[in-house]
């Protein structure tokens, strides 16, 4: 009998340490037929699991245009997650999804992007900024603030510097105070901090603000300030879930089901939602 | 004209379903005291008669308290999935109560919004609902508050009335229901009298013992809950629960549950248990940020749930007003003590958390 909680067998292809306690994997089907006709739209997560040991619920961090692999990330927290800390090349892990809605990228177009991203926060922004960058003509000016407490907890941080090069993309980035690194180069300061004294264009633009529940709060006031509307505001959200697909029945934040109704929300949908979050 | 079956014959009718084989369930009386919808052995242990309802409702007929989603065994690094078994056994819930079939359509709902689920799906279709319509209700019954009746006839197959002299009168709702009683009954001038919107008014049934049933005003419940998100009495409504869950596990309409992996160094299975929103743990983040951290936040995701999320999806309350939460709360509390808070609430009358 099918079932809607079977997942499907998935190849780890690699593993990369992105720092001292997250790592990033990426996947490939084990079924050819199902790689081929996997198709996702970046914002979306999945349900990944360590038969066996458990499931956990993850942002699929890569860009939907990449054929040959999905990737997500974790931080090392609990049960699922220490057990897919030991997961190495060629091990198998278990996927169901996509689920939720998306980044509505096509309404994005033709707008200036701005992604602000803090610390674990940035894999569910990346695959949005890879999606921008490969569809480059389609959107204005990108500008990517992501702030870590310290430089050590930064992830991808190594694309940064490849983001930095594409045409009208500004990347800036910055470390708590007292958590840069004699080398660090970006800005130290708080990332709502940070985001006032960068000057962003913002007219025509819409912001994806992914963070601690902290940096959200401070940052959003910036934004208003810069004129953007709480309709051009995004973000995702993350609650706990088991099923992924609306029926396990905690997830919902007032009489919406992030597994389904999110878990990307505008600020002013955020705004009508009672505080369940 | 009507058709009716004497209870002898409606006997005769289970005890030949079970000696095909097939799975029924009905009230009986599992030990001293205590009533629950269990699997009958023979129709014997069936009880018609006597009380109120079962302490536990029949949604476990079609959503067990533990199952098997699928399997997976281990072959050194090799991984293998193994399918979940379809249930293919038949089952015949008889002498269900109405509040209790009603929940199906309610569940009906939830486990088909777009993504559809098997295990559900195929043993509601394996599994045909014979009701038996209420003669009495207790305190805690407040049925024809949310649009249920003590003859609802959502969910059933075919619902039986007691007509009080050894006979019932039988009426079949769907293929189901006359398949099952197809040649058993006979025809006959007594109508069963059940007729009845709410015990309060009841026509010819035995007379209601404890009074009208409690009637809600849910117009009044819902003006509240359309801004009550925020009001500092959750506190006082959830201050003596004690998250033991008991609400919704006898509960026919609360479907939460957990999914688990289960075994060993070969293999095991993901599995599925009822869980509940008045556990710390049901929401709690991989963080420690739990979004529902206090007992009133949880008590109040459960009237929500109820009286308001599931309501604006699916049009009606998920709630049958069986009264089983408050029945089986060691504390007494359940939807219908916290209803008549929020209602006197919203009509500015002193509340205490009452007690029933």
């Amino acid at each position: 009998m099918t079932s809607i909680y079977q997942p499907d067998l998935m190849e780890v292809v690699e593993v990369r340490q992105q720092t001292a306690d997250v790592k990033s994997v990426r996947l490939r089907f084990r079924d050819e037929a199902r790689a081929e006709d996997f198709h996702f739209r970046v914002g979306q997560f999945g349900m990944f699991s360590v038969l066996g040991c458990g499931e956990s619920t993850f942002n699929i961090c890569s860009s939907s245009n990449w054929k040959d692999f999905i990737e997500f990330c974790f931080r090392r927290t609990g049960k699922v997650t220490d057990a897919l800390w030991s997961i190495d090349k060629n091990d198998t892990v278990g996927f169901r999804g996509p689920y939720g809605n998306a980044y509505p990228m096509d309404k994005w177009a033709g707008k200036n992007l701005i992604f602000i991203g803090g610390g674990i926060a940035m894999p569910p922004i990346r695959c949005a900024i890879w999606y921008a960058l490969e569809n480059r003509q389609d959107f204005g000016q990108i500008t990517i603030v992501y702030g870590a407490r310290k430089v050590g907890d930064m992830v991808f941080r190594n694309e940064l510097e490849r983001w930095a090069g594409y045409e009208r993309v500004r990347v800036v980035s910055c470390v708590d105070p007292g958590g840069e690194t004699p080398d660090w180069k970006g800005e130290i300061g708080f990332v709502p901090t940070v985001v006032e004294r960068a000057e962003i264009p913002a007219d025509n633009a819409v912001a994806l603000v992914i963070g601690p529940p902290v940096m959200i709060k401070f940052t959003l006031p910036v934004l208003a300030k810069m004129g953007l509307t709480d309709r051009d505001i995004y973000t995702s959200l993350e609650n706990r879930m088991k099923c992924g697909v609306g029926k396990c029945g905690r997830c919902n934040c007032g009489p919406l089901y992030v597994c389904k109704e999110g878990p990307v929300f505008t600020l002013e949908q955020l705004k009508q939602l009672p505080n369940d979050y | 004209m009507s058709e009716i079956i004497s209870q002898a014959a409606l006997r005769q009718l289970v005890d030949a379903w079970l000696g095909q084989g097939r799975r029924a369930v009905g009230p009986a009386q599992v030990k001293p005291g205590l009533l629950l919808y269990a699997p009958l052995r023979a129709a014997e242990e069936l009880l018609l008669e006597g009380y109120v309802r079962p302490a536990n409702s029949i949604k476990e007929a079609v959503f067990p308290r533990h199952e098997k989603l699928y399997g997976f065994r281990f072959h050194g690094k090799q991984i293998e999935l193994v399918d979940a078994e379809a249930p293919t056994q038949q089952q015949l819930v008889i002498g269900a109560r109405p509040c209790d079939a009603a929940a199906l359509p309610i569940l009906d709902h939830v486990f088909n919004w777009d993504y559809k689920d098997e295990h559900y799906n195929r043993r509601r279709e394996l599994t045909t609902v014979v009701t038996l319509a209420c003669r009495e209700h207790d305190r805690h019954c407040f049925c024809t508050s949310v649009g249920s009746a003590p003859d609802d006839p959502r969910g059933s197959d075919a619902m039986l009335y007691d007509l009080g002299d050894g006979t019932l009168e039988v009426r079949t709702m769907s293929e189901k229901g006359r398949a099952l009683f197809a040649g058993r009954t006979e025809s006959s001038a007594k109508v069963g009298q059940a007729e009845c919107h709410g015990l309060s008014e009841c026509h010819g049934l035995s007379p209601c013992h404890t009074g009208p049933e409690p009637r809600l005003d849910m117009a009044a419940v819902a003006a509240f809950l359309a801004g009550g998100f925020e009001d500092p009495h959750w506190a006082a409504w959830s201050a003596r629960c004690m998250g033991c869950g008991a609400c919704a596990f006898t509960c026919p309409t609360c479907h939460c549950f957990d999914m688990v992996d289960e075994g060993g160094a070969s293999g095991g299975a993901k599995v599925r248990n009822w869980d509940a929103c008045q556990y710390t743990m049901f929401t709690m983040h991989a963080s420690g940020h739990n979004p529902r951290a206090v007992q009133g936040q949880r008590q109040r995701q459960r009237i929500y749930h109820k009286f308001r999320t599931y309501p604006e999806k699916f049009g009606t309350p998920l709630c049958t007003g069986c009264g089983n939460c408050t029945r089986n709360c060691p504390v007494r509390l359940g939807v219908l003590p916290v209803l008549q808070d929020i209602e006197s609430h919203a009509k500015n009358k002193p509340i205490t958390v009452r007690t029933l």
